[in-house]
């Protein structure tokens, strides 16, 4: 029931912004209503962690959702993560502020339904649902060019979940499962033929490569980031949403274990080009929105070669990396909405010297810049390094290209920090301010805790990557698979 | 057959007769009084009082478990005549509100114009609940005659009369290939009833298959015409912008819905007497091919629209594609798929042009796409309703036109229509693009000098706007409202 609430009660908040007529309450309360989507999602343990309604029995669905497993933990995180930023967006955005916070109440919904579903039809409802606000923060605080840029993310957008929509809709009447329920599907889908699993395999891959994304798919993700609203909120809206490696290992993956088996070349080879290809672009990029988005590229293309090692280690370790750079990324995203706010652009030729005026800044961007290229005992290295680990076991020559990227992702970091903050101040920047303390604490707490402390989560995620592994093996087919498997 | 009616059979005639006697009654009183108001609320009875007959006969064969028939066979009341003629009498109830809100404007407030409406729901009525082909041609006669007329309403403008005589002329070809199309078919079977024509096709010495199946063909190709399949559909465009607004809505719902169902019935009751084999595989093969061709003409089309009326016009025919789909599936899971997807589909289109109807001139034209500048920002409301019907038009969640989509591609990949499908889906993803021009518009585009002022929404308007927009929700978050009262029916598909 708990798990039920932490995707309605954001929802709902989201719908009252809009008619809270006294400006004062809109920031007080979009923040109240993601604290306590977080407080849920800590509460959402045990029975309470997990909701199953039948809700169209003529097609099969169920509002099946579960906040114990993976989906819980990147949930919670996700809903840290969204507390600094409404508290950041409320306070910067200026045009609306209460519409563009109930966008962003209706992302953390449509996020948490993406997490906690455990019914396929409800995830992909989720997954559009999420899209739309995205499109609406893009299209409505964008700057000049966000009408191109917006065309071209509903594009790619609705190219992918369409292709998806379509595997949605075959997997179950294919393989003759009972229901969209995850344990439904996942009694009958590994059980069809290789060659179909490829094809739905395929359908789902598609949509989870452009979300991811990677490279050829990657194009939208630059202008979104470059058009965004200069605060940088809808920026950690979007570094949230790239939700495509979840898909992939918490249903394609699973369902479709010879599917995936059949995809995973052309997955490494994809995923290990993105991260090096990404991270050469991000060490050389003039301007630190697109610079950010070609580095979250790179670890996009990391996390794709963690789950296409389709090994334990690799696919938990992935997972464990989606979810540090939600908040590394994330957190770098509102340092840019800082930094704008100081010299008034994002061209790196705008910055320099600015930790003489901003000492205590430079250091907590320090902290999480560096914890966003993997550097051990921060949040992105127990992710990062399993990944690669677990690549090394299957897929060797992937993982030594993917390491190349870790290297140049180390150098972009370095540069980063050396143009914005070190060498000549042209004009002196003021120092980190009350509001922007707040910000930083919960995402520097949060860096630190998934650096040091990361055996809980990952435990999380290798339960699930081990379950569907099992699951997955031939040699024990699950009970009640031949007698649900007859209409194949 | 020729036996003198029942009580029995008036009983399942109500909704049919009621629209009828209302009908007249509309007539005699336009003639005598000028409250033009009344009129509508006359009509609008008419309709009410008819749609809950209907349910009402509905909720009593569910009791029982069986159809109901009258006049012998002629005239049914099963499931797929009780859900489609729910359809059409909601179709017909937010048109007739629809076109009363602009009734003084639009020149409807001519005493002719409800008797027509009326007259024209109850031949769609009699055109899904008939039991043999003659009693479907005369729903089908019943109904174009009087769309023929009120596509032409508009006076003074030509491309009123145009459309008029264009639908006038391709209907009257359309049902000359219906007509013939039954009389090869009673040719080949000696029967004009749907159940005669199987059991005829059933004996062991039947030998006119290839007859039969021409009789298909042309009966098929006759329903295309009124259902707008491509490359049936030239003169829907041409049609649908010419009448006035509230007409087209009406068209796009009544017209269409019934048309639906007749083709349904029809194809579902001629495919298995076909049998199996070469013969057999002819009509499923040529269906596939319209539906797909409509598919790509429709959403292909609407792209290179610039009106939204003209845009709106090419949407119905590539959403004819889809419910197309949905008739190759055929039986049980067809007409559920079929049924929800108009249902939606009615609530959604008709809530689209109450938008658009406050939105274009007094004379009913300038559906420019520029117009919509602003609107996000001039007219939040209107805005926000238009935008939510073309997601779901688009068929985004939580929208019923995302579920519609799901039914009926599940249904077809069930049923091994799976390359059909990815062309569905495929052109699913072009139609995005012409829907989301019109949401983008409103939301990110100035207006600019050219613009003009939007006019406040009538009340009467209003209402059908919400009632659209509240359905286009509703059903899509809890669709099982619809989906599973069908699929609960034992006797859907207990034959025709």
């Amino acid at each position: 029931m708990i798990a039920a609430l932490m995707v309605l009660l954001p929802l709902a908040v989201a719908l009252a912004l809009p008619w809270a007529k006294r400006p004062e309450v809109h920031r007080p309360l979009a923040v109240v209503g993601v604290a306590a989507t977080l407080v849920l999602g800590v509460l959402a343990t045990g029975d309470a962690g997990s909701l199953e309604v039948s809700w169209v029995p003529a097609l099969g669905t169920w509002f099946a959702v579960d906040a114990t497993g993976a989906g819980g933990v990147l949930a919670r995180i996700a809903a840290a993560v969204m507390l600094p930023t409404v508290l950041w967006a409320g306070a910067r955005v200026d045009d609306r502020p209460q519409l563009f916070l109930a966008w962003l109440l209706a992302t953390l919904a449509g996020l948490t339904g993406i997490f906690l579903a455990r019914d396929l039809v409800l995830f992909y409802v989720f997954w559009e649902l999420t899209l739309l606000p995205a499109l609406a923060m893009l299209a409505g605080w964008g700057l000049t060019h966000r009408r191109a840029a917006t065309v071209k993310y509903l594009l790619y957008a609705v190219a992918g979940s369409f292709a998806m929509f379509l595997s949605v809709l075959a997997i179950r009447p294919l393989s003759g499962a009972e229901g969209y329920r995850f344990d439904q599907l996942l009694a009958a889908a590994p059980l069809l033929d290789p060659l179909t699993q490829a094809w739905i395999f395929a359908g789902f891959a598609f949509a989870f490569a452009i979300k991811l994304p990677i490279f050829p798919l990657h194009a939208w993700l630059i202008d979104v980031h470059e058009q965004n609203h200069p605060s940088g909120a809808a920026d950690v809206a979007g570094t949230l949403y790239k939700v495509g490696g979840f898909g992939l290992f918490a249903w394609a993956m699973p369902l479709l274990p010879e599917g995936a088996d059949a995809l995973a070349p052309l997955g490494l080879a994809l995923g290990a080009f993105t991260a090096v290809y990404a991270a050469m672009i991000a060490t050389r990029h003039a301007h630190l929105k697109r610079a950010l988005a070609y580095a979250s590229l790179s670890h996009m293309g990391i996390v794709a070669v963690g789950l296409f090692s389709l090994h334990l280690a690799g696919q938990s370790g992935s997972m464990a990396l989606l979810a540090a750079q939600m908040v590394t990324t994330g957190g770098m995203f509102l340092v840019s909405g800082m930094l704008h706010d100081r010299r008034g652009s994002f061209e790196l030729d705008a910055f320099g010297g600015l930790a003489r005026g901003a000492p205590a800044l430079a250091a907590v961007t320090l902290v999480v810049l560096f914890a966003s290229v993997g550097v051990p005992g921060l949040a992105n290295f127990p992710g990062e390094f399993l990944s690669l680990l677990g690549a090394f076991q299957s897929a060797p020559a992937a993982a030594v290209v993917a390491v190349l990227a870790s290297i140049a992702l180390g150098a972009f970091a370095v540069g980063l920090y050396q143009r914005v903050f070190q060498g000549e101040a042209r004009e002196r920047a003021t120092e980190i301010k009350p509001l922007e303390v707040a910000v930083f604490a919960p995402i520097v707490a949060l860096t630190l805790w998934l650096g040091v402390a990361p055996a809980a989560n990952l435990a999380a995620f290798e339960r699930e990557a081990g379950a569907a592994e099992v699951a997955a093996a031939p040699l024990v087919p699950p009970a009640d698979a031949e007698a649900s498997g007859g209409a194949r | 057959m020729s036996l003198p009616p029942t009580m029995g059979d008036l009983t399942v005639l109500l909704p049919v007769v009621t629209l009828v006697v209302f009908a007249s009654l509309t007539l005699l009183f336009g003639v005598f009084t000028r409250e033009r108001a009344a009129l509508a609320g006359l009509a609008l009875t008419g309709v009410i009082a008819a749609l809950a007959f209907t349910v009402f006969l509905w909720l009593d064969a569910r009791a029982a478990g069986a159809p109901v028939v009258a006049l012998g066979g002629a005239f049914r009341g099963d499931a797929l005549a009780f859900a489609f003629s729910f359809i059409i009498l909601v179709g017909a109830g937010l048109a007739l509100v629809l076109a009363d809100g602009h009734r003084v404007r639009l020149h409807l407030d001519q005493p002719e114009f409800h008797p027509l409406l009326l007259l024209a729901a109850a031949g769609g009525l009699v055109l899904v609940s008939a039991g043999d082909l003659v009693t479907a041609l005369l729903g089908l006669e019943i109904m174009s005659l009087a769309v023929y007329v009120l596509a032409a309403w508009r006076e003074r403008s030509r491309v009123s009369e145009e459309a008029g005589m264009k639908y006038f002329l391709l209907g009257a070809f359309a049902s000359a290939v219906l007509v013939y199309g039954i009389a090869l078919t009673f040719g080949a079977t000696g029967h004009f009833d749907f159940a005669g024509i199987a059991v005829a096709a059933a004996a062991p010495d039947f030998a006119a298959r290839g007859l039969l199946l021409l009789g298909a063909l042309l009966l098929l190709v006759g329903l295309a015409f009124k259902v707008a399949f491509a490359p049936f559909h030239q003169w829907l465009p041409d049609v649908y912008t010419g009448a006035p607004t509230p007409v087209t809505a009406f068209m796009s719902v009544v017209v269409k819905t019934a048309a639906f169902g007749a083709l349904l019935r029809t194809t579902g009751s001629l495919v298995e007497p076909l049998g199996v084999g070469a013969i057999g595989e002819v009509l499923p093969a040529v269906l596939a091919v319209l539906v797909g061709l409509t598919m790509v003409v429709g959403n292909f089309g609407a792209l290179l629209q610039s009106g939204v009326k003209r845009m709106l016009a090419y949407s119905a025919v590539a959403h004819a594609g889809y419910v197309g789909l949905a008739v190759l599936v055929g039986g049980a899971a067809g007409i559920q798929a079929a049924s929800y997807y108009l249902l939606t589909y009615t609530f959604t289109s008709v809530a689209a042009f109450a938008v658009l109807l406050s939105l274009m001139d007094d004379d009913d034209r300038g559906d420019r796409l520029e117009r919509l500048a602003g609107l996000g920002r001039r007219r939040p409301w209107l805005a926000a309703a238009l935008a939510v019907v073309m997601l779901s038009l688009a068929g985004f969640p939580p929208f019923a036109g995302f579920v519609g989509k799901a039914v009926v591609f599940q249904a077809a990949i069930a049923a091994g229509h799976a390359s059909l499908a990815v062309l569905g889906i495929a052109t699913a993803v072009v139609a995005v693009v012409f829907y989301a021009r019109v949401v983008m518009t409103m939301y990110l585009r100035e207006p600019d000098a050219h613009t003009p002022a939007t006019r406040p929404v009538r009340r009467r308007t209003a209402v059908v706007m919400a009632l659209g927009v509240a359905a286009t929700l509703v059903l899509g978050v809890f669709p099982g409202l619809w989906l599973d009262w069908i699929a609960r029916a034992p006797w859907w598909s207990a034959g025709f």
